[in-house]
Formats: structure tokens, C-alpha cells, sequence
């Protein structure tokens, strides 16, 4: 209105104008709200169930960085990890995705797959870099669960391999574990999937998975033993090393086969119980049918003895020491042994059925025809079995000596086999009372008195040696300076004496002139004196002059 | 002060001429004569619009930082990151600026910028006399940093056609990229809708 050319400006041009239809811009809400509500449906359908599993340590794993997968495929995140109520474990909450629901069951099995190394070999190697993630094993239940306990190792033996499982029992499971390998003919054909100690702990129950078509060769005759380790066995027949593989030295393991000679069997049912034997041996020896208790007392000491050595009558195997006990018998002060053996008179074969007839012929019982025998002279005797090693084995052998002498008594069940001093045995005593002459020469005061004498010897030597040679290398320096002088003094004496112009020798010659003159004189006096005697008291007498003078 | 509305005079939207309708705040009829373009005292249903966008903006919001906005691999390892797990993700890698960028442009501005829209045009709507000016001044701010929260948009396109190095390394969109740009074209657009001139309406509807 201020303005002065408002009047100028133009006018719109007027048309009809529509309304009363909202307004188009909506569509665009809708939209929006719809996109939104498909992309939270589409998510919403996606997702799976939701699962708990428990752990005992989170090591690794990481919120809504590492998956669960199955068979490597992933099938959903872990969505969180918090502490159980009671502190001691830990839960983590997995969202699986809507095609994995179906392993939500009751038998499935999780486990974190983390690097690990065995003696099988390394496992888990790409968890190095990508971290660890949680495996699955399917199960096979139709019970749909949403609460699991997850496994601080992968399990042995996934659901879908094909084979069967079998149960053993053990008193000991040496270095057996999870996978452990179970061997057929030294081949492996299954594992150990799992290893527990039974209710009271006195036992380990052992779950073995012989995978297809090995399952088959198990069968209810089959006899399973452990081959953990090196199976180095020492005793009378010698040294005995055996072992299935090298891995089984470190890893442990289980073999399984037939008995020589045992038929094959039906093939055994899954979850058969089987006995898992300490060793081939003991898997391969038959179970023997009766066995009698025998108590053998030895009044000398049994070295050399132990658990297990073997009782042999004539040459035959029949039973094995059981235990060895030091008893003190108080009325002579003295100790003796004890030895409890177990023998199994089917080993005797034939002999053995011979003598239960004769016994049934004769109407005697067992032990009654144990009595006869002993009474006929069968005495228990400790021989040496290896006499490199020291092991000893129990004969029982014939002593016709001894014959008619001692019965055999029951005591609480087990019968007391009287015992004679070994050959072997008496021979050690001999040569333990030459050792205990030898032992009683004084070596010791012989040695000290040899020593004492060595002792004075030195010391002499050493006394010679600091005081009389150096006097004696004086002397000797003495003699040759005298023996020099007397040289010199000689060879004067010769220049002198000997020279035919030497004073001495001029003067001797004259002297002895001198004296053949004197001597000449001497005869002619005599002479003069024979012939005229008288001269001595008258004196010369004129004319007559001594003869001979020179 | 003297409104265009108070004694007829209008403003074609198109071509900007003005043109005298005639009658003060009489229902808006006839086109721009030089134009043709429908002429309006003030955009027509400016507030249905913006509240219309402003919704359908809210509804997309939702998604836009629930879901997984950018999948990462870099072998071995494999990311999914929405908007705040990568922000977190920055952080604990100590890229705190980066960081904070990310948070204000993808998540902070989108949020504020429906909430002062809201705040505007209920304002309007209900002629509130209160601070025009700093009304004003706040849907001026609201038009500039608009246009920086398509950053993690571009962020994500750029790396997907640039991050592909086939086993090693890779870089794909996520479901969230598209609620995610639905979230800014529609707050765009609804700041567009909005005719600042309500503001100093006092509650004279257009």
C-alpha cells in the first residue's frame, strides 16, 4: 500500500482451483514407514533362535565378532558374553540364523575351535588370524533345546560320521584321551570320543568310535587292550618291548582284535561293554576257567620276586605270584615269606582232566588229590629264571626225599604248598660261606701293614736321598782330586826314577857300585875270617889279605 | 512490520516476480503471468509437507542405525559395522577425530536436524511469537550442514568401488546405506518444504 506503483503491478490469472484431496506428500511417510518395517520383518524373520551355551572360559571369542559355525559355514553371531548367576562359568548367547534353527537340539554339541596342537597334529590353524569361533556338531534329537554345555575340546567323533561306539572299562587309562586312536591289525580305524572315571572313581569308562566298516570287526569275542606308551615288560623269559606305533608311545592308544584261534563272533551291538586289558598279553590270555588259591612259605629271602612271576610245573605256565609278604614268626625268632600265587589247573590240559578222572575214580576231592601229590613229594622251589636279570619264577617240582613228609592244610580257602630250599639256593649258601671266609681275611690290617712298610721304605729312600748323597757326591769329588794328585805324584816319581839320566838314577847306580864294592868287601872279609878266625881277637896279620874283595 | 500477504501481494515461486493478487491473505488462486507457474502467498501445505517428511525421515532413521551399514573384509578378518560400531570402532583405534566427524555427521546432524525441523514448524504451526530471529538464524544452519550428512554415504560408495581387491579386501554396502540416504534426502527436503517465512506468520495460516 506504501508502495506508490503497487497499482502497476499484475494480476494473477484466476483459474479454478481443485482441492479437497489430500495432499500426495503422504506417500512419501508411508513409504518410509513401509521400507522400514520390511527391512525390521525381513531381519526379524532371519534371525533364528536365540541359544545359550555355557563355557568354562570366554578365551578368544568376542561379541558379535566371532560366529558359531558349522561345518565352517557361519550360522550365527554370538550376541553376548556375560558371567553365569553363580560366577563359575561363563554364558554366551548366540543368535542363529533362521536355517540353522534346526540344529538347536538336544544332543548337539558346541565346543570353541581355538588353535591346538596334538600329537595327532595341528587343529584349528586358521583360528590363528581370524580368531576363535564357536563349532557345532549337529545332533540327531528331534528335541529342540535353547539351553546347551558347551565342550572345552571338539569332540572325538562328529554325528555324521558312520560307525559305531562302544564302551570299555578300565581300571587305568595310562595316556589314553579324547582321540586317542583305537588300532585294528596296527591300522587305525576309530578314536577315543570320550573319557570319563566312573561314579565312585575307582574306574575309567572309556567311549571308543570305530568308524565304518571297521565297526563290524568288533564282535562279542573281541578283546580290547591298551597300547599306551612303550610296553617294556621284564620277567623270567626275558626283555619284551611292544608297541603299535610311534604315536602311540606318546598319544596313547587301544587295539582290539580276536584271541588265536577264538571265532569271529557275532558283530557286537552299539554300546557294548567290553573290558579294556592292561596289555596284549593279558587280552590274549584266556580267561581260566577255576582257579586255585595256593600259599607257598619260603624261610629265605625273595629277591628277585614279584607280583606276577610265574608258577611252572614241569615246564609249564600255570599261575602267577600274586603277592610277596614279610611275616615274623615268634616262637623261632625268625623271618619268613610268604608268597600268595594263583594257579589255573586247566593250563595242565590233558594231566589236568587225567587227574580229575583218577580223583573221581578214587573218589577224592580236589584238594584231597592236591594232598596226594604233596604227600608223593611236590614241593614249591625258587629257581632262577634269568640269571642276568634276577628274576625268579616258583617251580613246583618232585622231591622223593621229602616224600610222605607234610600234608597240605587249608587255610581260609587257600592251600599251603610246603616249599624246599632251591638247588640254586644251596649253592648260594656255599658260595655265601666262601665269601664269609674270603670276608674274613684281615685285607684291612694286611693293607695297613703293607702300607706302614711302604711308608718306612720311603722314608728311608727319602732319607738317603737328602743326607748320604750329597756326603757320598763330596767323597767321591775327594777321591778323584787325591787319585788326580797321586797321578801327578807318580808321573814325577816316573820322570825322576825312570830317566836313564836322572840324579836319582846316577846316584842309585853309584850307591849300588858303593854296595856290590861294601859286599865285595864283606866276602872277602869273610873269607879272611874263615881261614883266619883268630884275626877277630889278634887282628890282621901281616901277608895275608882278605880274598874276594872287588 | 508490513507483510506481502497483509495487502495482496505475492511472489511467484518459479520466476520470483511479484505479482498483486488483488486481496490481502484471500485464498491463493491464479498463475504468474509471466510464468505461468502457480502463484502462492506462501508454499502451499508447507507444514504437511515438512511434517509428511519429517516422518517418513523418522521411519527411516531406525533402520539406518540398526542395521549393518558397511561390511569390511580384510582378510582374515570379516567386519559388519553399523553407523555407531564403526564410530566406536574409530575410537578404540584412537582416530578420535575421525571419530567424532562420523558421530556428528551420520548421526548427530540427521537427529538434530529433525528435531529443529520439528521444533520449527510446530513452532510456526502453533504462531509462536517466540525469538523469530534465532528462529530464522536456525533454519539458515540447518540448510548449510544439511548437505554433510550424505558423508558416510559417499564414504561407503567411494569405498565399495574403490576397496575391491578380491580375496584381501573388500568393501560392501550394507543394508542400512538406503534408509541411511532416505534419512538425509527426506531431511533435505523437508528443510526445503519448510517456508521460513511462517515464522513471522503469528500463527496466519498460509
Amino acid at each position: 500500500m506504501t508502495d506508490p506503483r503497487f497499482e502497476d503491478l499484475p494480476v494473477p490469472v484466476v483459474h479454478k482451483h481443485k482441492r479437497g484431496r489430500p495432499s500426495a506428500v503422504w506417500i512419501v511417510p508411508i513409504l518410509a514407514v513401509l521400507a522400514a518395517g520390511t527391512l525390521a520383518l525381513r531381519s526379524y524373520l532371519r534371525a533364528g533362535p536365540t541359544i545359550e551355551i555355557t563355557f568354562e572360559s570366554a578365551e578368544g571369542l568376542e561379541v558379535g565378532k566371532s560366529d558359531v559355525r558349522f561345518k565352517n559355514v557361519p550360522i550365527g553371531k554370538i550376541s553376548s558374553i556375560e558371567l553365569t548367576d553363580d560366577q563359575r562359568q561363563i554364558l554366551v548367547r548366540v543368535q542363529l540364523e533362521r536355517g540353522a534353527a534346526s540344529l538347536a537340539v538336544q544332543d548337539t554339541r558346541f565346543w570353541v575351535e581355538r588353535p591346538r596342537i596334538g600329537v595327532g597334529g595341528v587343529t584349528g590353524f586358521g583360528t590363528l588370524l581370524s580368531g576363535a569361533y564357536i563349532g557345532v556338531d549337529r545332533g540327531t534329537s528331534k528335541d529342540k533345546v535353547e539351553r546347551f554345555v558347551g565342550l572345552e575340546k571338539p569332540p572325538g567323533v562328529t554325528h555324521d560320521q558312520v560307525g559305531r561306539r562302544f564302551r570299555l572299562d578300565s581300571v587305568d587309562a595310562g595316556s589314553l584321551g579324547v582321540q586317542s586312536p583305537v588300532y585294528l591289525r596296527r591300522q587305525q580305524v576309530g578314536s577315543v570320543s570320550a573319557l570319563e572315571l566312573s561314579g565312585d572313581g575307582k574306574r575309567i569308562d572309556i567311549e571308543i568310535f570305530i568308524n565304518s566298516p571297521y565297526d563290524r570287526d568288533v564282535t562279542d569275542t573281541t578283546v580290547f587292550w591298551n597300547t599306551s606308551g612303550l610296553d617294556v615288560s621284564l620277567d623270567a623269559t626275558g626283555l619284551h618291548v611292544d608297541t603299535q606305533s610311534l604315536a602311540t608311545v606318546i598319544a596313547g592308544g587301544i587295539a582290539f582284535g580276536l584271541r588265536d584261534g577264538d571265532p569271529p563272533g557275532s558283530p557286537a551291538i552299539e554300546n557294548a561293554h567290553f573290558t579294556l586289558f592292561d596289555d596284549r598279553a593279558h587280552a590274549m590270555a584266556r580267561p581260566d576257567p577255576s582257579r586255585l588259591p595256593l600259599l607257598m612259605r619260603f624261610h629265605q629271602p625273595l629277591r628277585g620276586m614279584a607280583p606276577g612271576a610265574q608258577i611252572d610245573f614241569e615246564g609249564v605256565r600255570i599261575g602267577q605270584v600274586d603277592a610277596v609278604s614279610l611275616g615274623y614268626d615268634a616262637a623261632t625268632h625268625g623271618f619268613y615269606s610268604d608268597v600268595d600265587a594263583t594257579v589255573y589247573p586247566e593250563r595242565l590240559g590233558a594231566a589236568y582232566a587225567g587227574l580229575v578222572a583218577e580223583g573221581q575214580r578214587r573218589g577224592k576231592t580236589g584238594p584231597q588229590m592236591l594232598q596226594s601229590l604233596v604227600s608223593r613229594g611236590l614241593r614249591a622251589q625258587l629257581r632262577s629264571g634269568n640269571l642276568l636279570t634276577g628274576q625268579f619264577f616258583i617251580a613246583l617240582g618232585w622231591f622223593p626225599d621229602e616224600r610222605g613228609k607234610d600234608a597240605v592244610a587249608a587255610r581260609d580257602g587257600v592251600w599251603v604248598v610246603p616249599t624246599e630250599r632251591g638247588g640254586l639256593d644251596q649253592v648260594q649258601d656255599q658260595v655265601e660261606s666262601i665269601v664269609a671266609k674270603v670276608d674274613k681275611i684281615p685285607f684291612d690290617a694286611i693293607g695297613s701293614e703293607a702300607r706302614d712298610a711302604m711308608h718306612a721304605a720311603s722314608s728311608l729312600l727319602g732319607h738317603l736321598d737328602h743326607d748320604v748323597v750329597p756326603t757320598a757326591k763330596q767323597l767321591v769329588g775327594q777321591a778323584d782330586a787325591a787319585m788326580a794328585a797321586l797321578r801327578d805324584g807318580l808321573t814325577a816319581l816316573r820322570d825322576n826314577v825312570a830317566a836313564p839320566d836322572s840324579a836319582i838314577q846316577q846316584t842309585t847306580r853309584a850307591t849300588l857300585e858303593q854296595l856290590e864294592n861294601a859286599a865285595r868287601a864283606l866276602r872277602g872279609l869273610a873269607d879272611y875270617l874263615q881261614h883266619h878266625p883268630e884275626s877277630i881277637l889278634r887282628g890282621r896279620s901281616s901277608g895275608s889279605e882278605p880274598k874276594g874283595s872287588p | 512490520m508490513t507483510r506481502g500477504i497483509d495487502v495482496g501481494l505475492a511472489t511467484c515461486h518459479t520466476c520470483d516476480l511479484v505479482v498483486n493478487m488483488g486481496a490481502p491473505a484471500r485464498p491463493p488462486a491464479g498463475a504468474c503471468p509471466r510464468c505461468r507457474s502457480p502463484l502462492r502467498f506462501r508454499k502451499p501445505n508447507a507444514r504437511t509437507h515438512v511434517i509428511a517428511l519429517l516422518i517418513a525421515a523418522t521411519a527411516l532413521y531406525f533402520p539406518a542405525n540398526a542395521f549393518t551399514i558397511m561390511y569390511t573384509e580384510q582378510f582374515p578378518l570379516r567386519r559388519a559395522d553399523t553407523i555407531l560400531s564403526g564410530v566406536v570402532f574409530l575410537w578404540q583405534q584412537d582416530e578420535w577425530e575421525l571419530a567424532v566427524l562420523v558421530f556428528a555427521a551420520s548421526i548427530l546432524v540427521p537427529l538434530l536436524k529433525l528435531g529443529a525441523l520439528a521444533f520449527l514448524v510446530i513452532a510456526s504451526g502453533r504462531g509462536s511469537t517466540w525469538r523469530p530471529h534465532a528462529r530464522t538464524k536456525l533454519y539458515r544452519v540447518l540448510e548449510v550442514i544439511g548437505h554433510w550428512s550424505m558423508l558416510d554415504v559417499f564414504v561407503v560408495a567411494l569405498l565399495t568401488a574403490v576397496v575391491q581387491l578380491g580375496q584381501f579386501a573388500r568393501v560392501a554396502p550394507g543394508p542400512a546405506v538406503l534408509p541411511f540416504a532416505g534419512v538425509v534426502v527426506l531431511t533435505m527436503l523437508a528443510s526445503a518444504s519448510y517456508d521460513a517465512r511462517a515464522i513471522w506468520d503469528r500463527g496466519v495460516l498460509d
